[in-house]
């Protein structure tokens, strides 16, 4: 029967056994005091009179023992710490979960954020907190981070709960949940409790609605409290910006309106410090998105923030603000090396390239004065010499050599070999098309080698052919690879359509790569790597004066930089600034503030529940508070004067 | 230097002995004896106070008989006059342990001294007894006359001693067994006893003495303050009574200390007696010349 109470620690019943001792000195009587007067006569009538006139004599003779007694049972009641059963199943070590992702710092009508609503209930949790339970606190975004060890301790379960904050990232409850995970195999989990706006992320069901999808088989219960959603919310969902000509750029900010109702923002486009262009007014209906574009004309690198001044409700303000970094525009550095004269024509014809070696400076690799992104040496380096794949390059296109690591893996036979399938989707085989291309060479598999082996070393198969794979790209850090595996010149390739199509897609993702075509604003979480002086220590100041101090290596790239925070990070070397970036929100399903209704899970789907968890409620508090009532009332009844004393 | 006086005896100041001097009882009824005292009787006598006229019959002293009047009228009138008897009166003093609490022993003595001074001065016959001890006789003072015996009574009192368990009931029944004479009994008890009045009350009325019973209490009895639970233990007879929650009770206990008092005036009222409870923190003063004379006990 769930009404009934239950007992966190029955052995205090033993205690009741002190009712013997208190009845037994009560009536011994042992601290009344003697007094002597002058005569028993009145005291004897009124004693008998006492006992024959009340019916309730004997129990108003014992009243004091009798609250005694009572006082007595409530303590002893308190003691067995009784508990009012919730609706949940009690768990003895229960992990809570506690989403602190962007979207948890939307307010509602009354300007409390999902956070805070959150942080009530489970700080009602910690106040109703059994003596046999134990909780650990663990706040989820985009990573997991355990804020208390398992404990009892309310002290430190409400300083850990009020030190969770806000993060301005995305979130992602896998990490809460493997977390939580690797906490069940040293505790006895059988419960997690998920507190989240659900608002994750999400992919189109069938029916092309939003589904929450978390790759993660459940081990445990999951109990999952869907925080109710606030209101119209306003931001920036997307800034980019994109070469559209000689020191001219195409910025794109794109806005979007959560689905709770219409929404209006005037946005502003700055270029260090200096606005640009006129404000743009924006007015959305529910859950529609506007693109704007601006022009801005610069050769030299500058910041672009934009900013979004609401007009009306808007309950995230996090994503009311962006920033870019845009790149000094300069020409496409590329090493191709005089012998390729196939992929030169190719390149000669595209417009603001660097070609090296030049036709009548260069003529042995010698990389001359560039300035190429990343602080590679080139841009791009297209090359079949062994010695060239030396050369320091954002993107490098090696055609007719097998990568040193994989030629344990395969060998390069003689004969014809054919392309079986490709990538059509990748960015550098889009519109390429390799059917009844001939290859003279046939790069062969090795004996029991399995093209889980490439993966395995850090390369993609982007094409297979009859006998392996034909082409790799493999991405090393800041750099990006592509190895043909047969030498272009003993196939059918340079003189297909398709040719210059490729070089086009090399010289377009090689632009991407060295940051000259296309810029996007760095999302929150971590930081994009940075090519700086090799190992020196630089500091790196966040948003709301966080400091955090970290190396670059040896190549000089200083990566893996945390930004939870949207705003600027200025990374220092000693007092002076070497770079600034600004880090950015730009999620959409962050922004949109829609919260799922379920989480689907490898096995099982788990609905949310909008109601407040029921937990159990220990009745220690109030037991022992009716005895303190009791022994005040006992106290009042033996000291208590008589009423009606005549003069 | 400031004026010292001697005080005559210690139980009453002097202004207070000088004003009892000049006061007397005020028995409701005549209880006298036939010797000649100051007390009026109902039947004609031979006082100097004119009291009425009645036919001569023979036999009749003719001292008696009004000349003038029978020098008008030619008959034979005979002059009556008012007879003054002696009364006796009785002082009782309870000297018992329970008196010794707060002052009710000095206030009955003093009260004592007072009626004994108001006989001694009107020529009444005064004896006093007093019960403490129940395996001894009384305390006997044997009747007295006249202002020459003031000093004996007084002695008596001031010399009497306290203590023992002696009821009151049985000190009356001891008293008459040695008294002889009609007239009026002064009561000075705390009347706090376990036995029945009613038996003493009814051998005083009929052995003709007119009952003034002074009830003294302690303030403590009187209105007791307190609380908890407490073990009361009887300072005569030791004996204990546990009483839990005293002061829940003390509404009960008011109830009958009433009505042990009312019981008591109502057995005095009955046999032509008066009653009267003082509490033992009363100045004598105010007891006799403010609740005794407006009461008519004394004039």
């Amino acid at each position: 029967m769930s009404w009934l109470p239950g007992i966190t620690t029955p052995l205090a019943a033993w205690l009741f056994a002190l009712l013997v001792p208190l009845v037994v000195f009560y009536f011994l009587k042992l601290r009344r005091p003697r007094m002597e007067i002058p005569s028993l006569a009145l005291w004897r009538s009124v004693i008998e009179d006492q006992r024959v006139n009340s019916p309730f004599q004997k129990f108003k003779r014992n009243l004091l023992l009798l609250l005694q007694m009572a006082c007595l049972c409530l303590l002893v009641l308190a003691a067995m710490q009784p508990f009012v059963r919730g609706g949940a199943e009690q768990a003895t070590y229960l992990p809570i979960l506690i989403d602190n992702s962007a979207s948890m710092a939307a307010t509602d009508a009354e300007g409390r954020s999902r956070l805070d609503v959150a942080k009530d209930e489970v700080r009602d949790i910690i106040d109703n907190l059994l003596s046999d339970q134990r909780l650990t606190l663990i706040s989820v975004s985009d990573s997991a981070q355990r804020m208390t060890e398992f404990t009892d301790n309310r002290r430190v379960l409400l300083d850990a709960l009020d030190a969770i904050q806000v993060a301005d990232v995305p979130s992602r409850p896998e990490e809460g949940l493997q977390l939580a995970q690797a906490l069940a195999r040293t505790f006895e989990i059988s419960t997690v409790r998920f507190y989240s706006d659900g608002n994750l992320p999400t992919r189109p069901d069938g029916a092309g609605k939003p589904m929450a999808v978390v790759d993660f088989d459940l081990p445990f219960d999951l109990q999952f409290h869907k925080l109710d959603e606030p209101a119209a919310n306003i931001g920036i969902t997307a800034f980019n910006a994109r070469k559209s000509g000689q020191d001219r750029w195409d910025v794109f900010v794109r806005i979007e309106g959560s689905t709770a109702g219409q929404t209006a923002a005037q946005v502003e486009l700055s270029a260090n410090g200096e606005p640009v262009g006129s404000p743009e007014s924006v007015v959305l209906e529910a859950g529609q998105s506007q693109r704007l574009v601006f022009r801005y004309d610069s050769a030299d690198a500058a910041s672009l923030t934009v900013r979004l001044q609401p007009d009306g409700t808007d309950s995230l303000a996090a994503d009311n603000l962006a920033h870019l970094e845009l790149p000094i525009s300069r020409p496409l550095s590329v090493y191709c090396p005089s012998e390729l004269v196939s992929y030169r024509h190719s390149l000669e014809v595209l417009s603001d390239i660097e070609l090296s070696p030049g036709s009548d400076a260069e003529s042995g690799g010698d990389p001359g004065v560039v300035t190429p992104g990343l602080g590679a040496m080139y841009d791009l380096v297209i090359s079949d010499q062994a010695h060239d794949r030396n050369l320091e390059a954002s993107t490098s296109f090696i055609t007719g050599l097998v990568p040193e690591d994989v030629q344990s893996l395969m060998t390069v036979e003689e004969g014809l070999a054919e392309v079986i399938d490709w990538q059509r989707d990748n960015r550098l085989l889009q519109h390429v098309q390799f059917a009844d291309m001939d290859i003279t060479e046939m790069p062969t598999l090795a004996d029991g080698v399995e093209e889980a082996e490439f993966e395995q070393l850090g390369y993609e198969i982007l094409a297979h052919g009859n006998t392996g794979p034909l082409i790799l790209q493999r991405r090393e850090g800041p750099n990006l690879s592509f190895h043909l595996l047969f030498h272009t010149d003993r196939s059918t390739l340079p003189y297909r359509v398709g040719f210059p199509v490729l070089i086009s897609n090399l010289v377009a993702l090689a632009r991407e790569q060295a940051n000259l075509s296309d810029v996007r604003g760095a999302p929150t979480g971590v930081l994009p790597s940075m090519v700086l002086k090799p190992e020196r220590e630089y500091r790196v100041t966040g948003p709301n004066e966080s400091s955090a101090t970290q190396s670059s290596n040896a190549e000089g790239v200083l990566k893996g930089i945390a930004a939870r925070e949207v705003g600027t990070y200025a990374i220092r070397e000693g007092s002076q600034i070497v770079q600034q970036i600004g880090a950015s929100l730009l999620d959409a399903t962050e922004t949109s503030l829609h919260g799922v209704d379920e989480i689907h899970f490898r096995e099982l789907t788990i609905d949310a529940t909008t109601e407040a968890a029921t937990t159990d409620r220990p009745l220690w508090p109030w037991l022992a508070f009716a005895a303190f009532g009791v022994l005040l009332g006992e106290w009042w009844l033996y000291l208590r004067r008589p009423g009606g004393v005549p003069a | 230097m400031p004026e010292t006086t001697t005080q005559f005896t210690s139980l009453l100041p002097n202004d207070v002995l000088a004003r009892v001097e000049r006061m007397r009882l005020n028995p409701l009824r005549r209880k006298t004896n036939h010797s000649r005292g100051e007390h009026l009787s109902g039947k004609g006598g031979t006082s100097t106070e004119f009291a009425d006229y009645r036919d001569y019959s023979p036999g009749d002293d003719v001292r008696y008989v009004d000349w003038n009047i029978f020098a008008r009228i030619n008959h034979p009138y005979l002059k009556l006059y008012k007879h003054e008897e002696e009364m006796h009166v009785v002082l009782l003093v309870d000297a018992s342990r329970s008196m010794q609490f707060e002052g009710k022993f000095e206030l009955a003595r003093q009260l004592a001294a007072a009626f004994g001074v108001m006989g001694l001065f009107n020529v009444e016959r005064v004896s006093a007894y007093s019960c403490s001890e129940q395996s001894a006789d009384p305390l006997i003072l044997p009747p007295c006359t006249g202002r020459s015996s003031l000093r004996r009574l007084l002695t008596f009192l001031e010399e009497l001693p306290g203590g023992g368990e002696f009821p009151i009931e049985a000190a009356i029944e001891e008293a008459l067994k040695r008294h002889r004479g009609r007239g009026a009994v002064v009561l000075l008890s705390d009347f706090l006893t376990l036995g029945d009045m009613t038996r003493s009350f009814n051998l005083l009325h009929s052995a003709g003495l007119e009952i003034f019973a002074l009830q003294i209490l302690s303030p403590t009895e009187l209105d007791p303050e307190l609380t908890g639970d407490l073990r009361f233990v009887d300072s005569e007879t030791n004996q204990t009574l546990d009483v839990s929650s005293v002061g829940e009770l003390l509404g009960l206990y008011h109830e009958h200390r009433e009505a042990l008092s009312n019981h008591l005036a109502a057995l005095c009222r009955k046999r032509q007696g008066r009653f009267l409870t003082v509490s033992s923190e009363e100045d004598v003063k105010s007891v006799l010349f403010d609740r005794l004379l407006r009461r008519g006990w004394v004039r």
